[in-house]
């Protein structure tokens, strides 16, 4: 059964907010992303390397600095505990599956570093799609 | 309690195209001499684990070097580099190569690259087959292109943790966080270099056409890569040893784009299976 976006919103709050290599350097991790999974969509709004806010039901205006777009399928293959190749980060995803990454790239480079580990963490956390 | 290592660390002066480069090289083993080249933007630590396998090196004089602006070998010496961008070409790569080999009196050396060190490999093979015993390229392919981007150098980003990050998808989940950590710190060293690297990475390496050149006869080429490889995926590897007449492909199972580095214990299974196939064949 997938979970709802609700309830994926407080185990992704709690697991980032948590996670130790994010809060190691964590102080500028700051920047508001979109991840679009096709049946959900979801907007995280990172302030010094803490959660501040998932808006799970964004309207059209919400603004975001960059985004990440994959079908509900890809999102699911980044969620499993060890990803097939090519599904197994938004690089590899996007040069060779179905994932484009669109708007300020150059806030996403910003904050490569944390933003790496926080995507990886839906290994462990799931997605709701 | 002291623990010394048996790799000796040296550097060697050359003269490459006119340029002067004080070249640093870590070194152990002995026999036949392997030549082992960095990935783009790196330095001769991805083969750490290489050069301290009894293995190996009881049979193999392994050496690993700094290309010039990596690591310890400075740019060069005797230019006011930096008043010009930094971009590598296959000439001046194949000549530092040539030039390195003949410095350190190598006798048919094998040389073995990963990322750009197994594009140049290619080329190695394809204008001096003579020069050495056998090529072991390395997540190659005869053309990469996509990667020689302005992001790895945009002032407005931390170069350092833009190019250690931007690679960490090039290895796979399965390899050890202390060896995908220590190839991320790698990365974070070599940032100014990255971007020039990869002029030659998927811009001036372009061997569509010309592997059928190739004469694996005289130079045999095993080629490896990576599963979890998404810059040369198994499938442009297969793709380019297929058209070397006598090319061997052999695709390394839950593995990335830096094998020696991110889990040398399953490259060596790959490696020593290389190897074999070259005594075989020389």
């Amino acid at each position: 059964m997938v979970m709802s976006v609700r309830d994926w919103a407080i185990r992704f709050t709690e697991a980032s907010d948590r996670d130790q290599t994010i809060g190691a350097m964590a102080r500028y991790f700051t920047c508001t992303y979109l991840w679009d999974m096709e049946t959900e969509k979801v907007i995280v709004e990172m302030v010094d390397g803490k959660v501040y806010r998932i808006n799970i039901d964004p309207a059209p205006l919400d603004p975001y600095d960059f985004a990440l777009r994959a079908s509900a399928h890809s999102w699911r293959e980044f969620a499993h505990p060890i990803p097939e190749p090519m599904y197994h980060g938004i690089w590899s995803a996007s040069f060779r599956k179905d994932l484009k990454i669109e708007g300020n790239t150059l806030v996403l480079m910003q904050n490569l570093r944390n933003f790496t580990v926080q995507f990886e963490l839906l290994r462990k956390v799931g997605v709701p799609v | 309690m002291v623990k010394h290592s048996p790799v000796i660390g040296r550097y060697v002066t050359i003269d490459v195209d006119g340029f002067e480069y004080k070249v640093f090289y870590l070194r152990n083993g002995q026999g036949i001499p392997l030549v082992c080249q960095h990935t783009a933007g790196c330095h001769n630590h991805q083969w750490r684990d290489l050069l301290e396998d009894p293995d190996i090196t009881q049979n193999y004089d392994v050496i690993a070097y700094d290309l010039a602006r990596h690591g310890k070998s400075d740019p060069p010496l005797n230019k006011e580099w930096w008043k010009e961008e930094y971009r590598l070409t296959a000439d001046h790569f194949i000549n530092f190569i040539t030039t390195l080999c003949d410095a350190l009196e190598l006798d048919q050396p094998i040389f073995m690259g990963s990322s750009f060190g197994g594009n140049v490999a290619l080329q190695l093979a394809h204008r001096h087959p003579d020069r050495f015993r056998a090529v072991i390229p390395v997540e190659a392919a005869e053309h990469a292109p996509g990667f020689y981007l302005d992001l790895w150098h945009h002032p407005h980003a931390n170069a350092s943790q833009v190019c250690a990050s931007g690679v960490w998808d090039l290895m796979a989940p399965q390899s050890p966080d202390k060896d995908r950590w220590l190839t991320w710190h790698y990365y974070s060293q070599g940032a100014e270099a990255f971007k020039g690297d990869l002029y030659f990475y998927s811009v001036d390496h372009d061997m569509r056409g010309k592997l059928g050149e190739i004469d694996t006869k005289r130079c045999p080429v095993i080629m490896m890569t990576g599963t979890y490889d998404y810059l040369t995926p198994p499938e442009a590897t297969e793709a380019t040893a297929r058209q070397i007449p006598g090319g061997i492909y052999i695709e390394m199972e839950d593995i990335g784009h830096f094998p020696m580095s991110e889990n040398y214990p399953l490259f060596s299974v790959y490696l020593k299976e290389a190897l074999r196939l070259i005594e075989e064949r020389t």
